[in-house]
């Protein structure tokens, strides 16, 4: 179920998607988090010729989605949910990098939720494109809801 | 843009890091601050307070596992560049939690390199972080396809 906290979420749940442009600060900002001091993600002065945006941002883009769907449960804004949920799985295949100035649109939807030795997991599947139609990143994620097993 | 060349079997070296509450700062601030386009200062979870942590069921506080997965991304970039950034795939899988103290080994090693139609060689590659004694706390696998030079 959309709308609600992010553990709500159902098998077939279809994100509204959303789309912003990738701006200097974004990537450097991300990559300087993860003490990556690759030039590419930091200026135009690599061998791309421009700031590339982190392929790794797709966590962020995550974040973002689940922010515009959950309205119960909005991290980036600060707010709880019942439970701590903890990152289980990343997966992302790269199909061309996405660079500074350029406007992108993500989309997904829950492919699946299940429960697996008493505990909850959610399995979400993301796609980020340009505004132009070009696939940046393809991305599944396998979330578990929460950690602590009640005895 | 060159062409970097492996045989398999080749090991991959990443950075080797202690998990401090620093770093862990570091990357949880920085991913709410590129999500709002503004610097943003992470709260109270799992990963920056222990008693929290505690409350859910952990030892202590862990690293969010994106630290790792960031850690090992940073290795590929390094190794493959454009090639890496342009047609690679990265997948992590946290095993195990990797707490507050740990002193992390990001490795890789090549498990094979296929030469495709179109002349480029894609390379299959393990990934994993281990901690100082060797105990694998995220496991993986990596795939570039190499442009030919």
């Amino acid at each position: 179920m959309l709308r609600g906290y992010i553990s709500d979420l159902e098998k077939g749940d279809v994100f509204k998607p959303v789309e912003y442009v990738i701006t200097p600060f974004m990537c450097s900002e991300y990559a300087h988090g993860s003490e990556e001091t690759s030039e590419f993600f930091h200026s135009e002065r690599n061998a791309a010729g421009r700031q590339v945006r982190p392929p790794t941002m797709i966590h962020v883009d995550k974040m973002r989605i689940l922010e515009a769907n959950c309205d119960k449960e909005q991290r980036v804004s600060g707010m709880k949910g019942p439970d701590a949920r903890v990152h289980y799985e990343y997966h992302a295949k790269h199909h061309s990098p996405a660079y500074v100035g350029e406007r992108v649109i993500v989309t997904g939807h829950i492919v699946d939720k299940y429960v697996k030795r008493g505990r909850p997991y959610l399995w979400y599947y993301l796609e980020v494109r340009t505004a132009d139609g070009r696939l940046v990143t393809t991305y599944n994620d396998l979330t578990l809801l929460k950690y602590k097993v009640e005895s | 843009m060159s062409a970097p060349t492996f045989e398999v079997g080749a090991e991959l070296v990443g950075p080797v890091r202690a998990i401090t509450p620093t770093r862990i700062e570091w990357y949880d601030s920085a991913m709410l601050s590129a999500a709002t386009d503004e610097l943003r200062q992470v709260g109270v979870n799992i990963h920056t307070d222990p008693e929290f942590a505690k409350a859910e069921g952990f030892v202590t506080a862990n690293a969010d596992g994106m630290i790792m997965t960031n850690w090992c991304s940073e290795m590929l970039t390094r190794v493959f560049g454009l090639h890496y950034l342009s047609r690679g795939e990265l997948r992590t899988k946290y095993i195990k939690p990797t707490n507050l103290g740990v002193e992390l080994h990001v490795r890789g090693r090549v498990k094979e390199a296929a030469k495709q139609q179109n002349g480029n060689t894609l390379y299959s590659i393990d990934v994993w972080c281990e901690d100082e004694h060797g105990t694998k706390l995220v496991d993986g696998d990596a795939k570039v396809e190499v442009a030919r030079g």
